[in-house]
C-alpha cells in the first residue's frame, strides 16, 4: 500500500511516516502542495494523507486542483483548524476523511484503513479469499482458520493482490507499493516475498504472469 | 459619605448668592430711604415750626408759664389703630409734638403729646432728644421773645423707611421659591446629559464595548463621551488582540502537540528498541520546540502586554548586545559563525533610552534569526553606529534574506516565510517590531553585503 504523506512540519511528518511504515504502509512524503501535485499526477498511489496548512499552495487547493484533474484516490485532510465549517469546507473540497491535529496514533491508522476499504468498494475491512481471511487492522492472515504467521512486507503484497482479484499487476506496480520510490530495492525481493507468500499458503493463491506480474485468481 | 450632587451645589448656591444680594438690596434700599424720608421730615418739622410761629405769636401772650395752653387731640385719637386716618385726624399725630417757650424755658404753649419741659436746651436748630421713652427729632426756632419746638417721635420715620425697604424687598422674596423650582427643573435639564451617561454606563453588559451615544451632547459631555469612548475603543483593541493571541497559540500549538502525541505512541507501541529510540528522540526534539514555542510566544504577550509601562532608562546598547550575545553564543558556535563587532565610536556606550530586559530580547531574537538561518561558517557582523541621527544596531548575515515582497509580512505574528527551513516560532520578529516600538524604535530589513543575505536596521531616537 503506497501512502502519499502532504506534511510541511518536519516533525509531525517524521511521527506519522514512522507510524505509518511501521504498520507495513511505503509512505512518500512531500512538504508542499506542488509536489504533492505532481506526486498525485504520477498515480499508483493507495491513499493521501494532505494537511491543510502548507507553504505556497493551501491543502484545500491542492485537493481541488487533483480532484479537478480527476484523481480519485482517498484523501484523509489532517487539519489544525476544527470549526464544523472548515470541515465541511475540506469535505466538500474532495476530502473522504477529516482528522484535527493533535490526533490518536490509532485513529489515524484505523482512518487510512477506511480510505483503503472504500477504495474497494467493500463495507468491511477483512479481505476474504476462499478459505482466506486478511485482516489489515491486525494485520493478521488466517487460512482454513489456522493463523498464518507473515512477515510485514509479505503481509502488504497480498493484501495489494487480494485488493484487486483477478488483476495482473506488474512487477513495477507491486514493488512501488512495497517501496515506494526511493527504496533501492534488490531486483530479485520481489520474487523472494512471492516464494515465502507461497511456501506459507497452500494451496497457492498467487500465479505468475510471465514478463508482466502476478495476480491472485478469484477463489473458484 | 455620599457625595454631593452638582444640582444641588449649584442649586445651594444659587440660593445663597440670591439671599445675600437681595439682603444688601434691602439694606442699601432702607438706608437710602431713611436718609432720605429724614431730609424730608426735617424740613417738614421746620415748617410746621415757622408755620406755628406765624399762628402761636398772638395768642401765647395771654398764656403764662403758670398755665400754659394746651392743643388737646380728640380722644379717638389717642387710641386709635395705628395707620388709618379718621374724620377727627390720625393717631401719628400723638407722635408729633410742639412746644412754645418763654426765654427762661417756661411753656406758655404745648400740644397734648408733648412733655411739661422743653424737649431740648433752648437753641435754634435740629437735635435728637429722648422723652418718654423715645427718642424725638426736634427743631427750636426762636420767634420774637418765644422759643418753638416742634418735634416728631423717630418710629414715624423709622416706619416709613423700613417700609419702603420692606415693600421692594417682599415680592422678591415672595419669588424665591418660584425660582428655585424653575431653576430646579433648568440644572435638571442642563445635567440630563451626564445623568443619561451615568445611566448608560450603569445599564452595560461587562461585555459591552461598543461606543456610548448620548441622545443630547453638549459642549461639556462631548469631550468626556469622546475620551470615554476613546477608552473603550483601546480596551476593545486590547481584548480583541488577546483574543486572537489566544485564538493563534492555539491553533499554533496543534502541530507540535500532535507531533509530539504521535511520537510517544510510536514509541510507546514500538516493535523494537530501535524503533523506540528513534521515535523517542524525535519526541525529545519536539519538546525542545514546543518549549521554545512556548517561551517565544510568553515573551510575545508581554511585549505587547505592557505597552506604556514601561520606564525608560539609559541603557548602553553595547552592553545589551553582550548580554543578547551570551545566549546565543552556544548556537553560533554550533553553526561555526564568524561574528565580528564593528563600533563607531569605537569604544562608545550606543546610549540607549529603555528597558535593558527587552532590548535583550530584541537582540537576541534578531542575533537567533541570523544564527538560524545563516550558512554554516559564513560571516556575521553586528554593527553599532550613534550619531546626531540617533543610535543604530545592525546586523548582517550571509542567509538567503528577506525578499523585498515580505519585508513587512515577517513582523506579522506566527507567519513564517514559506519554505524556510528550521522550526522557528514565528514569533521572533513580532516580539522585535513590539518592543522596538515601544522604545519608538524602527526596524528595517535590506540586502546584505552585495546583493546576498540579509541586513537588518534597528534605529533608535537620540537619547
Amino acid at each position: 500500500m503506497r501512502i502519499l504523506l502532504v506534511e510541511d512540519d518536519e516533525l509531525l511528518g517524521a511521527g506519522i511516516q514512522d507510524t505509518l511504515s511501521r504498520a507495513g504502509y511505503a509512505v512518500e512524503w512531500v512538504r508542499n502542495g506542488a509536489l504533492a501535485l505532481s506526486a498525485l499526477a504520477q498515480g499508483g498511489l493507495d491513499a493521501v494523507i494532505l494537511d491543510l496548512g502548507l507553504p505556497l499552495m493551501d491543502g484545500l487547493e491542492v485537493l481541488r486542483r487533483a480532484r479537478g484533474a480527476g484523481t480519485a484516490t482517498p484523501v484523509l485532510v489532517l487539519s489544525a483548524r476544527d470549526a464544523a465549517s472548515q470541515r465541511v469546507e475540506g469535505l466538500d473540497a474532495g476530502a473522504d476523511d477529516y482528522l484535527t491535529k493533535p490526533f490518536d496514533v490509532e485513529e489515524l491508522l484505523a482512518r487510512v484503513r477506511v480510505l483503503q476499504r472504500r477504495l474497494r468498494g467493500a463495507a468491511v475491512n477483512i479481505l476474504a479469499h476462499g478459505s482466506l481471511r486478511l485482516d489489515p487492522g491486525s494485520l493478521s492472515v488466517v487460512h482454513d482458520g489456522r493463523p498464518v504467521p507473515l512477515q510485514r512486507r509479505e503481509f502488504m503484497l497480498l493484501q495489494k493482490l487480494l485488493a484487486s482479484p483477478g488483476q495482473v499487476l506488474t512487477r513495477a506496480q507491486l514493488e512501488e507499493s512495497l517501496y515506494g520510490w526511493d527504496g533501492n530495492v534488490e531486483s530479485n525481493a520481489l520474487d523472494v516475498h512471492v516464494h515465502n507468500l507461497r511456501k506459507k499458503l497452500y494451496p497457492e493463491v498467487i500465479r505468475t504472469v510471465r514478463g508482466i506480474g502476478y495476480v491472485a485468481d478469484p477463489p473458484v | 459619605m455620599k457625595p454631593r450632587s452638582i444640582q444641588s451645589i449649584l442649586l445651594g448656591g444659587t440660593i445663597a448668592v440670591l439671599l445675600a444680594v437681595l439682603g444688601a438690596a434691602a439694606w442699601l434700599g432702607f438706608e437710602a430711604g431713611e436718609d432720605e424720608a429724614e431730609e424730608l421730615f426735617d424740613a417738614r418739622l421746620a415748617t410746621s415750626t415757622r408755620v406755628l410761629a406765624a399762628l402761636v405769636a398772638a395768642q401765647v401772650p395771654a398764656a403764662g408759664a403758670a398755665a400754659p395752653i394746651v392743643v388737646t387731640l380728640p380722644q379717638a385719637l389717642q387710641s386709635a389703630p395705628h395707620d388709618q386716618a379718621s374724620a377727627l385726624g390720625h393717631h401719628y399725630e400723638t407722635k408729633i409734638a410742639f412746644q412754645v417757650l418763654d426765654p427762661q424755658g417756661g411753656l406758655l404753649m404745648r400740644s397734648d403729646s408733648a412733655p411739661g419741659t422743653p424737649y431740648a436746651p433752648l437753641a435754634a436748630g435740629f437735635s435728637t432728644q429722648r422723652a418718654a421713652g423715645h427718642a424725638w427729632r426736634v427743631f427750636t426756632l426762636r420767634s420774637g421773645a418765644q422759643w418753638i419746638q416742634a418735634a416728631e417721635r423717630d418710629d414715624v420715620r423709622a416706619e416709613l423707611s423700613g417700609k419702603l425697604a420692606l415693600a421692594t424687598v417682599t415680592p422678591l422674596i415672595a419669588g424665591i421659591p418660584l425660582a428655585l423650582v424653575l431653576l430646579g427643573l433648568l440644572m435638571r435639564y442642563g445635567l440630563q446629559p451626564l445623568a443619561e451617561l451615568a445611566r448608560r454606563i450603569e445599564q452595560r453588559q461587562p461585555g459591552s464595548l461598543s461606543a456610548i451615544e448620548l441622545q443630547r451632547t453638549t459642549a461639556e459631555t462631548a469631550p468626556l463621551v469622546a475620551a470615554l469612548n476613546g477608552l473603550l475603543e483601546r480596551v476593545q483593541a486590547a481584548l480583541a488582540r488577546e483574543r486572537r493571541f489566544t485564538a493563534d497559540a492555539a491553533h499554533e500549538l496543534r502541530t507540535p502537540l500532535a507531533a509530539l502525541k504521535i511520537h510517544a505512541q510510536n514509541a510507546s507501541r514500538a516493535a523494537s528498541e530501535a524503533e523506540r529510540t528513534a521515535s523517542l528522540q524525535r519526541m525529545l526534539a519536539g519538546l525542545d520546540r514546543s518549549i521554545r514555542l512556548a517561551e517565544q510566544m510568553l515573551a510575545y504577550s508581554r511585549a505587547t502586554a505592557a505597552r506604556g509601562a514601561l520606564p525608560l532608562e539609559p541603557v548602553a546598547l553595547r552592553q545589551v548586545v553582550d548580554d543578547a550575545l551570551e545566549d546565543v553564543l552556544p548556537r553560533i558556535k554550533e553553526h561555526a559563525l564568524k561574528l565580528t563587532l564593528d563600533s563607531d565610536p569605537p569604544v562608545a556606550e550606543m546610549p540607549v533610552r529603555g528597558d535593558r530586559d527587552k532590548l535583550a530580547s530584541l537582540v537576541r531574537n534578531l542575533l537567533d534569526n541570523a544564527a538560524r538561518h545563516a550558512p554554516p561558517g559564513s560571516a556575521v557582523r553586528i554593527e553599532l553606529r550613534a550619531d546626531a541621527r540617533g543610535t543604530r544596531l545592525a546586523i548582517v548575515d550571509q542567509g538567503p534574506g528577506v525578499p523585498p515582497g515580505l519585508r513587512e509580512r515577517v513582523f506579522e505574528s506566527y507567519y513564517r516565510i514559506p519554505g524556510s527551513p528550521g522550526e522557528g516560532s514565528g514569533l521572533g520578529l513580532a516580539i522585535v517590531r513590539e518592543i522596538a516600538a515601544e522604545h519608538d524604535a524602527t526596524v528595517q530589513f535590506d540586502d546584505g553585503e552585495a546583493g546576498r543575505g540579509t541586513r537588518v536596521t534597528v534605529t533608535f531616537p537620540p537619547p
